[in-house]
C-alpha cells in the first residue's frame, strides 16, 4: 500500500502533492470528532431548539393584547431596545417578531459560544494536552485537524439553522422567514468558528483562545448596541459588527438575505487567516510565547485557603467585573424600563404589582436574575475541583498535611466568600447605576442589601453541587438543571402563573424580592442552614470516598 | 529496627477487578525498598492506599503503626510523595508549585531546595503547562526531597528523566538514605533498583510474590556456572538442583539452585578445575522467573521460544 501511495504522489505535481498531503486524514478526524461529540453536540443543538420553543410559547402569552404589545414596544425602542437589537418590527409587534428581534440575541451568543468551544476543543485543546502529537504522527496532514474541526462546526451551524427554522414553522410562523432567522444565527456561528480558528493559533492555551474569541464577541455586541443607540434601526457604526448583519436580515419584517454575505465573507477571511497563521508555527506552540513567572511562591501562599484563592482568583475577578458591569447597566436603564406610561397589567404584575413601586419591582427582579447567574460561577468552581481530582493534581496536595476537609472546605469557603463579595459589588454597582440615572442615593445601600439577601439562595445551589461532589461526583452536572429552573422561575414564573409549590422548588424564591419587599430574614436563616447542611454532608461524604483519577 | 510500612492482606477491588489481592508488604525504617512489578500489577494502587487516597476493601495497612486512612494528615507530615505522572497547575510556575507542596506539608529547607533545583537543572520560572514530562517529574522530586520527610514514597519517580538526571536522582536517594530516611521506590527500571535498593518486593496480580534482600533472593535462584576441567566431569546430572547441563570438550555449563551451589562446585573440584566463572542472577532474571510464563504465553501462541 505504501508503494502505491508513493507512486501516486510522485506522479502528481508538487503543488497538488503538498495540498493533498496537508489535508490527509481529514475524513477520519471528522468521524473521530463526531464520535467524541456524540453527546455534547446534540445536547447543544436540542437545547437551543428547546429554548426557542420555550420562548415562543411564553411570548405568545405576552403578545396577546394590544396593551401588552404597546408595552413591548417600549422594550424594543430607545437605549433598552438597542441592547437587544436595532428594533425592526416594533411598530406592529407579533410573537415571532419579538422573539427574533429581542431574544434573537441569546441565540446569536449561544451559537457563537457553541462554535468557539467546538473549534477550540478540537484544535488547541488537543495540542495542549499532547494528544495532537500522537494524531499528527499518523498519516495526518498539517491542516487536517483544523479543517475537520471547522467542517464539523459548519455542519453544526447548518443543522442549528434548520432546527430553528423548523421550530418556528412548527409553531405556525412563516417557514422562509424562519429559515432566514436560522441562517442568521448559523452565520454568527460560522463567523465565530472562524475567529476561534485565529485565536487558537495565537495562544498556547485552549481557555485563552476561547476567552479571546469571547472578547471579540463582547466587543461586537458593544459596537452593535452603541451603533443602534445612535440611530434607530442601526447606524453605520452598527454595520461594523457581525452581530448587526444577523439583525439586519429583518426576518418577519421584510426579510433579506444579502447581509449574510458579509458574514460568510468574514468567516472565509477569518478561516484563511487561521490557516496561514497555523502554517507559520510549530505544533503545540503559540504565536505568543509563554512568559516566565515567579521562581518562588509569594510568602502569603502557604495555607490551603490561600492556594485555592490563588487558583480561583482570576475567575472570581472576571465574574465580579462582568456582573457588576451588568448591574451598572441594569440600574442605569431602570427609570426607562420602569416607566409606567403604556405598561401592561401583566408587566406591572411581573414587576411586583404596584404602579407606585415599578422601579423597585424591576430592580428586585433583576437582582434575583443576576444572582442566579452568579450561581453559574459556583457550579463551574466545583467542576474545577472535580478537574483537580480527576486530572491528578489533587493527589500530591492531599499527600501533604492537608486533610480532605481542609482541601474541599477551602474551595467551598473561597467560592462562598467570593460570591458574597460578587453580590455586594454587583449590588453597589446596580445602586450606582440607578443613582446616576437620577434616583436617590439610598439606592446604593438598598441594592447592596437586596443582592446580599439572595446570597443564601445561591449558596444552597453551591451546597447541592458540593453534596453531589461528595456523594456522586459524576453527577455534579445535575446542578445545571437547578440553575436553569431557578432562572426560568425568576423570569417567567409570574407570567406563566406557576403554582406555589413549583415556585418554591427554586431555592431563590424564599427570601422575597428586595428592594420591593423587605428581605425575609427567617427565610434567609433557613436557607443558610440548608446550604451549610448540604456542604457539610458533601464534605463528610468526600472524606469517606476514594479519590478518583483518570 | 522499627517498621515504617506494614500491610497485611490488603485487598482493593474495582468492580470485578481485584487490583490488590491480599498484599503483604513490609518496609523497615531506614531502608531503600524497591517495589517492582509490571504495569497494572497494583503498584500505584498500593501507594495510593498508603497515602490514604484510597480506602482498602480488606486487610490492614499501617505506617509507623498508624492507619493511613484515619491518620492521613498526621502521617503526611512525615511523608513525601512523588507521583509517576505529575500534573502541575497550568498557571503556576514550577517554583511556586514546589513551595506550595512543601509549605502544605509543613515547610521545606530553602538551601536544600536551591541545591536540588541546581542539581536537576530545573528552570523554576516556567509555567506548569510549558514543562515537558521530565521537567514536571523534576518539580515533584524537588518538592519531595527538599522537605524533611522521613518516609519518601516514590511512584516511578524518574519516568521521563534522561540518563544524566537518572544519575543525579540516584545520588540524591543515596544521600537521603545516608540521612536515615526511608524510601519506598516503585519502579520498573531494574538497574535503578539494583543500584539503590536494600530490599526488594516483587508484586504480581496484586500480591507480593517475593520479598527480601537482593542477595537473599539471588540465593533462592539459580547461579550460572561455566567451568573447564582437566578430566571430563561426570556425574553432575546426578546431583540435585542442576539444570540446563551442557558438556563439550571439557567445557561445562549449567545452572544451579542457590542452595546446591556448594555441592556442585566441590564436585567439579574433583575433576581438576582449570577455570571457573559464575554469574549471579540479575534482577532481570529474577523478574523473568516470575513473569516468564506470561511472556511465554504472549509470545506467538506458545511456540516454545521461552521455557
Amino acid at each position: 500500500m505504501n508503494a502505491t501511495m508513493m507512486g501516486r504522489e510522485a506522479s502528481s505535481s508538487p503543488a497538488a502533492r503538498s495540498r493533498g498531503a496537508a489535508l490527509d486524514g481529514t475524513g477520519t478526524l471528522i468521524r473521530f470528532i463526531l464520535r467524541r461529540e456524540r453527546v455534547g453536540l446534540p445536547a447543544w443543538l436540542l437545547g437551543l431548539t428547546a429554548l426557542l420553543a420555550l420562548f415562543l410559547r411564553a411570548l405568545s402569552e405576552l403578545t396577546a393584547t394590544e396593551e401588552q404589545r404597546q408595552d413591548l414596544y417600549r422594550i424594543m425602542s430607545g437605549s433598552v431596545g438597542a441592547i437587544f437589537g436595532p428594533g425592526y418590527g416594533r411598530d406592529d409587534i407579533t410573537a415571532e417578531r419579538y422573539v427574533v428581534g429581542v431574544y434573537g440575541l441569546f441565540f446569536f451568543v449561544l451559537a457563537a459560544l457553541m462554535s468557539m468551544l467546538l473549534v477550540a476543543r478540537h484544535t488547541r485543546a488537543e495540542e495542549q494536552s499532547g494528544r495532537a502529537e500522537l494524531i499528527r504522527s499518523g498519516v495526518v496532514g498539517r491542516h487536517a485537524s483544523l479543517t475537520a474541526a471547522l467542517i464539523v462546526a459548519a455542519g453544526a451551524n447548518v443543522l442549528l439553522a434548520l432546527l430553528l427554522a423548523s421550530t418556528l414553522t412548527a409553531y405556525g410562523h412563516d417557514g422562509s422567514d424562519g429559515l432566514l432567522f436560522g441562517a442568521s444565527v448559523g452565520a454568527i456561528g460560522l463567523v465565530f468558528a472562524g475567529i476561534t480558528a485565529i485565536t487558537a493559533q495565537i495562544t498556547e492555551y485552549s481557555r485563552t483562545a476561547v476567552g479571546m474569541a469571547g472578547a471579540v464577541l463582547g466587543v461586537a455586541w458593544a459596537v452593535r448596541a452603541a451603533g443602534d443607540m445612535i440611530r434607530d434601526y442601526g447606524s453605520p457604526l452598527s454595520w461594523l459588527s457581525p452581530l448587526a448583519w444577523a439583525n439586519q436580515t429583518r426576518p418577519y419584517v421584510d426579510g433579506r438575505w444579502w447581509p449574510l454575505l458579509l458574514s460568510l465573507g468574514l468567516a472565509a477571511v477569518a478561516v484563511a487567516v487561521g490557516y496561514s497563521l497555523s502554517a507559520r508555527r510549530d505544533l503545540g506552540a503559540g504565536l505568543v510565547a509563554a512568559r516566565p513567572g515567579a521562581p518562588a511562591a509569594a510568602p502569603w501562599l502557604r495555607s490551603p485557603l490561600a492556594v485555592v484563592f490563588r487558583l480561583q482568583r482570576s475567575s472570581l475577578m472576571w465574574w465580579t467585573v462582568a456582573l457588576a458591569a451588568s448591574g451598572l447597566l441594569v440600574g442605569g436603564l431602570g427609570d426607562q424600563i420602569a416607566d409606567p406610561v403604556g405598561m401592561s397589567e401583566r408587566r406591572i404584575e411581573i414587576f411586583g404589582g404596584s404602579v407606585d413601586a415599578l422601579l423597585d419591582g424591576y430592580l428586585g427582579m433583576m437582582a434575583l436574575f443576576l444572582t442566579v447567574i452568579s450561581g453559574i460561577m459556583l457550579v463551574l468552581g466545583l467542576q474545577a475541583v472535580r478537574g483537580e481530582e480527576v486530572e491528578g493534581r489533587a493527589d500530591p496536595v492531599l499527600a501533604t498535611a492537608i486533610s480532605r476537609w481542609a482541601w474541599l472546605g477551602s474551595y467551598l469557603t473561597v467560592l462562598s466568600l467570593g460570591v458574597v463579595g460578587l453580590l455586594l459589588a454587583t449590588g453597589v454597582a446596580t445602586g450606582l447605576g440607578t443613582v446616576l440615572a437620577g434616583e436617590d442615593v439610598s439606592y446604593v445601600w438598598d441594592m447592596a442589601l437586596a443582592f446580599l439577601g439572595h446570597a443564601p439562595g445561591v449558596l444552597v445551589i453551591l451546597g447541592v453541587a458540593a453534596m453531589l461532589y461528595g456523594v456522586f461526583p459524576r453527577a455534579i452536572g445535575v446542578t445545571w438543571v437547578l440553575i436553569g429552573y431557578s432562572l426560568f422561575v425568576a423570569l417567567f414564573g409570574t407570567v406563566m402563573d406557576l403554582p406555589g409549590w413549583a415556585m418554591n422548588l427554586s431555592p431563590m424564591e424564599h427570601t422575597g424580592r428586595p428592594p420591593l419587599d423587605g428581605t425575609s430574614w427567617s427565610g434567609t436563616a433557613i436557607l443558610l442552614a440548608i446550604a451549610v447542611g448540604l456542604m457539610v454532608a458533601g464534605l463528610a461524604a468526600f472524606r469517606r470516598r476514594d479519590l478518583e483519577t483518570r | 529496627m522499627t517498621t515504617a510500612i506494614a500491610t497485611t492482606g490488603l485487598v482493593k477491588t474495582y468492580g470485578s477487578i481485584r487490583a490488590l489481592d491480599g498484599l503483604d508488604l513490609t518496609v523497615e525504617a531506614g531502608e531503600v525498598h524497591g517495589f517492582l512489578g509490571p504495569n497494572g500489577a497494583g503498584k500505584s494502587t498500593t501507594i495510593r492506599v498508603l497515602l490514604g487516597l484510597l480506602r482498602p476493601d480488606g486487610g490492614r495497612a499501617e505506617i509507623y503503626g498508624r492507619d493511613p486512612w484515619d491518620d492521613a494528615v498526621k502521617l503526611h507530615r512525615r511523608m513525601a510523595y512523588v507521583p509517576g505522572d505529575v500534573e502541575l497547575w497550568p498557571n503556576l510556575t514550577g517554583g511556586e508549585a514546589i513551595d506550595l507542596l512543601g509549605r502544605l506539608r509543613g515547610g521545606l529547607d530553602p538551601a536544600r531546595r536551591a541545591d536540588l533545583i541546581e542539581r536537576f537543572a530545573l528552570d523554576p520560572t516556567r509555567k506548569g503547562r510549558t514543562y515537558s514530562k521530565g521537567n514536571r517529574q523534576k518539580v515533584a522530586i524537588v518538592a519531595a526531597l527538599a522537605s524533611d520527610a522521613e518516609l519518601l514514597v516514590l511512584d516511578e519517580p524518574t519516568s521521563g528523566l534522561d540518563p544524566l538526571m537518572e544519575v543525579v536522582f540516584q545520588d540524591v536517594i543515596r544521600q537521603a538514605k545516608a540521612e536515615g530516611r526511608t524510601v519506598l521506590l516503585s519502579s520498573h527500571i531494574l538497574a535503578q533498583v539494583e543500584a539503590l535498593a536494600d530490599r526488594v518486593s516483587i508484586i504480581r496480580h496484586g500480591r507480593i510474590v517475593q520479598s527480601g534482600t537482593l542477595a537473599g533472593m539471588r540465593h533462592l535462584t539459580r547461579t550460572t556456572i561455566e567451568a573447564e576441567t582437566s578430566r571430563p566431569a561426570t556425574g553432575l546430572d546426578l546431583l540435585p538442583g542442576i539444570h540446563d547441563l551442557e558438556v563439550s570438550d571439557g567445557q561445562i555449563r549449567f545452572a544451579v539452585d542457590g542452595e546446591h551451589l556448594g555441592v556442585a562446585v566441590r564436585h567439579l573440584g574433583e575433576f581438576g578445575l582449570r577455570s571457573l566463572t559464575s554469574h549471579p542472577p540479575t534482577l532481570e532474571e529474577l523478574m523473568l522467573r516470575h513473569y516468564g510464563d506470561e511472556l511465554a504465553a504472549s509470545a506467538s501462541g506458545g511456540t516454545g521460544v521461552l521455557t
